[in-house]
């Protein structure tokens, strides 16, 4: 028995059968009750875990579909609502359904009461007090099995019902068939709208535990599988099916997710008994063959997730985003690139590469640098995901530097091939294009182009400037010699100061820096700067080390 | 027969460097293309000089060569002496919206990735990659195998060569050198001096070579007026 503190001390919230047949009840003040029988066993109530146990339960219940509910306050919120629309098919009907469901759960060591019905509310009413186990409401009865329903199988508020009971109306039959007009007039508006609910006139959203996806393909396997090979099989066949249906409405997914469900044993485990896997595509594809080529990479990083005692028993793929994909030729760009050798990159090849990578490496293993308008160097470009987009979005890039024809034109004869190599080069090339998602930085850049307005940059940035022994002639002036990681470098020639100052806007506690290009005695240069400046600052200037240059 | 060859591989076999003095040592007009080209640094010190040198390399590849140009480092390089930054990048004559920036956790994945690129359809106009070592013999024909179908050009930087045995067609080792410095005393063209090791149907050779970003082009320093104390200020 549990209970938990209530109006005028703790009360009974629930009960087992054995405190049932003793003639306790719940809400009883456990003072009354253990009154009333002597040998009671009581605990405290834990609502949080009971919820926690709910929301596992209702991940376990995506084996049967993708939306699945968990019961509001007023329903009571000890229970799920599934929405097994078109899914009920693959195991049987509805009655097969609830007959696995049934046994599954039991062998949890719980006691389910499900009902199957054309509206949640009907079912809802039907399992709490059709007093069978196991129901199921043929499409357009619900008036009729609900009829003979006491009032509260409409999940009615405590006022609602009381008043209920104060005008003697006790069955929903007695007031489905009261005129309509005066009951509303009278009555808060909870109780009409409960009712129309369960006859489905008006409609009642689910808010499902994960998102609905946007397509939806699920398998329940007669034997369970075990190897990687079988569970890719599997996948690849769920995929063709819902490749079929995004032909259709011309429709490429961005965002997949695979769900695996394991053969349970007796209790539900903390993971609830299933895996998920999400997949994200550098562009929308709906190619099974591509997607099934990524599952395999991802599966295979997860080999050892995957051991299980007992294999999976069902697989489910969702798409959770898709996004329009119009049919291209691919047959004849593949024949133009084949007559004449200088092979021009398609935007798919390439999004196809980006995925692979991703799907091995892992995310954000594959990126791609653009440039921010800031002055602050290691502010000044950002490293995203890579992603690509078609030529429409392409930034107009007015670019300094790379954009001189090549230079093989002056040189004779052999060049002639070379010559034939498409002209405009860059704009051959599918532009990469990054995601546009608002980073965590409050004050975003706008971009700029590549290196306008900007004196030398190192090749190679540090993650984080590292400080460095300076030795300068005078203070403000450029190092004469430096200690870097330990080696110490006489610096032979030295370009600057760049004076960077920090970004006031920004609240930081960064000091003006001045940047210096070092080159030593070797030859190697340096990009150090000194943060601070002499006789402005209370601390001294410290030097850092903040790049190579190649 | 050489011809044939060519015909086989298409135009773009090999790389021009932009000097001849280079090419004369060199089986062809420039560094192979479909083959492993494998750099070293001189000294660890010298890391940074080498990593210029590759990607120098890149941006003539991505000068000649349609497609992104993707360059794979194992994830301890790059913390090591930083990540390549876009600007510096852009300087050296490289498109960085082309470039595409794969980061390994370790050489094995590295090398997947490499091989991935250079087999992949998408056909990237180069693929460099930075790697602590992890490329021996079989690795090394591996990577030639899966670079000679489309001829795409491959150089391997390694941060710790470990085993002297590759199937490389060339090796490079660069050392840094005093940069040229422009009339006005600002460094103006990277410097490197280049050591080819070793090279597959061609000579070895050492010379110091100047990187020309406009025109992605290397050239023979010596040729260049040397920089002059003029320029030079006092340190």
């Amino acid at each position: 028995m549990l209970t938990a503190p209530g109006k005028g001390g703790a009360r009974i919230t629930a009960l087992n059968r054995a405190a049932q047949r003793a003639g306790l009840g719940s809400g009883d003040l456990l003072s009354n009750a253990r009154s009333k029988v002597l040998d009671l066993q009581v605990r405290d109530a834990d609502p949080a875990a009971d919820a926690a146990a709910l929301h596992r339960l209702a991940l376990w219940c995506l084996r049967y579909t993708p939306v699945v509910a968990l019961w509001d306050e007023l329903s009571g919120g000890d229970g799920l609502f599934l929405d097994i629309t078109g899914c009920a098919h693959l195991f049987g009907g509805e009655e097969g359904l609830l007959t696995d469901l049934d046994r599954r759960l039991r062998a949890f060591g719980l006691a389910p009461r499900l009902a199957v019905a054309d509206t949640a509310g009907a079912a809802w009413g039907m399992g709490h007090h059709g007093g069978r186990n196991i129901a199921i409401v043929a499409p357009g009865e619900e008036e009729q099995a609900l009829c003979s329903l006491p009032l509260a199988a409409l999940r009615l508020d405590a006022e609602a019902s009381l008043l209920m009971r104060r005008l003697g109306l006790r069955r929903i039959g007695e007031v489905v068939r009261q005129p309509r007009a005066p009951f509303a007039a009278r009555f808060p508006d909870g109780l009409l709208r409960r009712l129309d609910q369960a006859l489905g006139r008006v409609p009642e959203p689910l808010v499902p535990v994960i998102e609905p996806p946007v397509y939806h393909a699920h398998a329940a396997f007669a034997e369970p599988i075990l190897s990687q090979e079988h569970v890719l099989a599997a996948a690849t066949r769920l995929l063709e099916d819902i490749v079929s249906r995004m032909e259709c409405d011309a429709a490429g997914a961005r965002l997949l997710r695979l769900v695996l469900f394991k053969v349970t044993s007796a209790s539900l485990r903390h993971d609830a008994g299933m895996i998920s896997l999400d997949l994200g595509l550098a562009t929308p594809s709906r190619e099974a063959a591509h997607i099934a080529q990524l599952i395999g990479l991802r599966l295979h990083r997860l080999a050892s997730e995957l051991e299980t005692d007992f294999g999976f028993e069902a697989a489910a793929i969702h798409v959770l985003v898709a996004e329009p994909l119009t049919e291209r030729q691919d047959r004849l760009a593949i024949a133009s690139a084949g007559r004449s050798h200088a092979t021009s990159t398609s935007p798919k090849e390439l999004a196809r590469l980006i995925d692979r990578l991703q799907h091995r490496l892992g995310r954000g293993a594959v990126r791609q640098l653009r440039p921010q308008q800031s002055h602050i160097p290691e502010r000044a470009v950002r490293a995203r995901p890579a992603k690509v987009e078609s030529e429409r979005r392409r930034p107009p890039s007015p670019r300094a530097s790379p954009t001189s024809p090549p230079i093989a034109s002056a040189r004779g004869g052999r060049d002639e091939r070379q010559r034939q190599t498409p002209a405009p080069v860059p704009a051959a090339a599918p532009h990469l294009v990054l995601e546009a998602r608002i980073a965590h930085d409050p004050l975003p850049m706008p971009e700029e182009p590549w290196g306008e307005g900007k004196a030398a940059r190192p090749l190679l940035l540090l993650e984080h400037p590292e400080p460095a022994e300076v030795l300068a002639v005078v203070p403000d002036g450029p190092p004469r010699q430096f200690r870097w990681r330990g080696v110490l470098h006489q610096v032979g020639e030295a370009q600057g100061p760049e004076r960077i100052a920090p970004e006031w806007w920004r609240r930081t506690t960064d000091r003006a820096r001045d940047y210096f290009m070092v080159e030593d005695t070797d030859g190697r240069r340096f990009w150090l700067y000194r943060a601070g400046l002499y006789g402005e600052d209370a601390a001294a200037p410290q030097w850092y080390v903040h790049g190579v240059f190649a | 027969m050489a011809r044939l060859e060519r015909a086989s591989h298409g135009p773009s076999a090999h790389l021009s460097l932009g000097t001849d003095t280079l090419h004369a040592h060199l089986p062809g007009p420039g560094l192979p293309c479909g083959v492993l080209n494998e750099i070293l640094a001189a000294a660890y010190a010298d890391t940074a000089a080498a990593c210029g040198f590759l990607f120098a390399l890149m941006a003539a590849a991505s000068s000649m060569r349609p497609g992104p140009a993707v360059f794979v480092a194992h994830r301890r390089c790059l913390t090591d002496l930083g990540a390549p930054y876009g600007h510096g990048l852009a300087q050296l004559g490289i498109d960085p919206d082309r470039l595409l920036l794969v980061e390994a956790r370790s050489d094995k994945d590295a090398l997947w990735a490499i091989e991935e690129a250079l087999r992949s359809p998408a056909h990237p106009a180069m693929v460099g990659g930075w790697m602590e070592d992890g490329l021996d013999l079989t690795t090394s024909r591996r990577l030639n195998l899966a670079a000679a179908p489309q001829a795409t050009p491959l150089a391997l930087l390694r941060a710790r060569p470990a085993s002297g045995t590759t199937a490389a067609a060339t090796r490079w080792r660069i050392a840094s050198a005093p940069a040229a410095c422009d009339p006005f005393g600002a460094f103006a063209h990277p410097r490197w001096r280049a050591a080819l090791e070793r090279c597959r149907n061609g000579r070895t050779g050492q010379w110091l070579i100047e990187w020309d970003h406009v025109a992605h082009r290397f050239r023979l320093a010596e040729s260049v007026a040397d920089r002059t104390p003029v320029a030079r200020r006092a340190g």
